[in-house]
């Protein structure tokens, strides 16, 4: 093992860089959304939508997201030729609906820990509740979601390599690639350990500087 | 749409638990060894020497860092070939390894949770270190652990299907086989699906299971 060869092999493995940051920015989106919906289904005084919720929760988080993948590659065009997608939407498929599954959870938390008193001061100024959600009650549990937010998409940025498995050319593929080929172990492993090692350092110092933004001013 | 064939399962089923009882020890021999290594690593920790504590943080930094696909090749094209391990055992080695670094933090978080008081006063009775962790702390300790812990387990359990990506026969691995000998993917992987449930199911009862015996009894 040489460090020369870890050079020459870098170049390569980067050119699946921006597909795994591609794939984990979708994701990262959608699965947001997803979050942010099942969370309030779940806080909804509507027991159906508490019920779908919690399901939904349950099943997801159950499931290891290499079947979700396989899935969402082999059966979903078994289902319909119309769910026949390309392998890297397979991957944001199920990568966001595994991502959200955790959201959820971060996001529900942070909404419950906004004290009631909150609440029953909107309700007495005359807010709607859609109102006092989104004025009062959001805004203030951002602060409380951060840490698990950014550490479910720190899993879901590692969880991006599971794409090489049903064939997106990302970084983790094209080490595997060259594994394969060249015979050689070590350099490309390392070369592309360091990447995800910077990319979780990245995401690590973007949680510090977003709880610095959302600190309380006292 | 062909109509779903659900007898397939039934063809399928001896080949389907043997892969199942494969990730069933995968889970149980990982569990074990990161139950150590996380152990080993959280004293370290909170040790007194700087140089166990720093070799500590650098471990649980690197290895949370990167995703748990890339510490399974280390395992296995690495570690693996040179010490001649079998797949299984590679996959054991790289699963014990990744978790062992969420296991360090869990069980130290445990640890720090026990109250300062109960180190001073178990110092004051004269109880030398090791007794004093045994019998006082550790026990004090598991209890604030066991959530954490058992919610750890349930994503190592998940994290076995990656054993899959180097040629162990699982029950990801299976399925993603029998899924393409058979042109039955629907039928194959739900039915590798509800098996991840019951088993997560399992594990979240036993948790309960565990948090009842162990809280305190007032």
């Amino acid at each position: 093992m040489n460090i020369e060869t870890i050079q020459e092999y870098l170049p390569i493995i980067l050119k699946g860089f921006w597909i795994t940051v591609h794939l984990f920015l979708w994701s990262l989106l959608f699965s947001t959304v997803g979050g942010f919906i099942l969370a309030l289904m779940r806080l909804s005084p509507i027991a159906t939508f508490r019920w779908i919720s919690a399901v939904i929760g349950w099943l997801f988080r159950g499931i290891p997201l290499l079947l979700l993948l396989f899935y969402a590659f082999f059966a979903l065009p078994a289902i319909s030729r119309s769910l026949m997608f390309e392998p890297f939407w397979a991957a944001v498929l199920g990568l966001s609906i595994w991502t959200a599954a955790y959201q959820s959870e971060a996001i529900r938390s942070g909404i419950i820990s906004v004290e009631k008193g909150q609440i029953e001061a909107s309700e007495t100024l005359g807010m709607t509740k859609r109102y006092y959600m989104r004025r009062i009650i959001i805004p203030q549990s951002i602060r409380i979601m951060i840490p698990p937010f950014i550490g479910n998409a720190i899993n879901t940025m590692k969880q991006t390599s599971l794409a090489a498995v049903i064939t997106v050319p990302e970084m983790t593929l094209l080490a595997r690639q060259i594994i394969s080929e060249d015979f050689k172990v070590a350099e490309p492993l390392l070369a592309l350990a360091s990447i995800y090692l910077l990319l979780t350092t990245i995401l690590l110092m973007a949680q510090q500087g977003l709880e610095r933004i959302f600190r309380l001013k006292v | 749409m062909d109509s779903w064939d659900w007898s397939i399962i039934q063809r399928t089923w001896p080949l389907m638990r043997d892969a199942t009882w494969v990730t069933i020890n995968l889970f149980a021999w990982s569990l074990v060894l990161a139950t150590g290594l996380g152990f080993v690593l959280a004293l370290m920790r909170m040790s007194s020497i700087s140089c166990l504590r720093w070799l500590s943080t650098l471990y649980v930094l690197i290895f949370r860092g990167l995703p748990a696909l890339i510490i399974l090749f280390f395992a296995y094209f690495w570690v693996g070939r040179n010490l001649s391990l079998s797949p299984f055992q590679s996959g054991v080695v790289g699963l014990s390894v990744a978790a062992g670094a969420y296991k360090a933090e869990i069980i130290r978080a445990g640890l720090l949770a026990v109250g300062r008081g109960q180190y001073e006063a178990s110092e004051a009775l004269g109880l030398s270190r090791a007794h004093q962790m045994r019998r006082i702390i550790i026990p004090q300790g598991v209890r604030v652990m066991i959530p954490n812990y058992m919610s750890n387990a349930t994503l190592l359990l998940k994290s076995t299907s990656l054993a899959s990506v180097i040629g162990i026969t699982e029950l990801t691995g299976l399925s993603r086989q029998l899924a393409n000998s058979t042109f039955k993917p629907i039928e194959i992987l739900t039915a590798a699906g509800l098996i991840y449930l019951a088993l997560t199911t399992v594990l979240t009862v036993s948790q309960e299971i565990l948090e009842r015996r162990f809280s305190l009894k007032t």
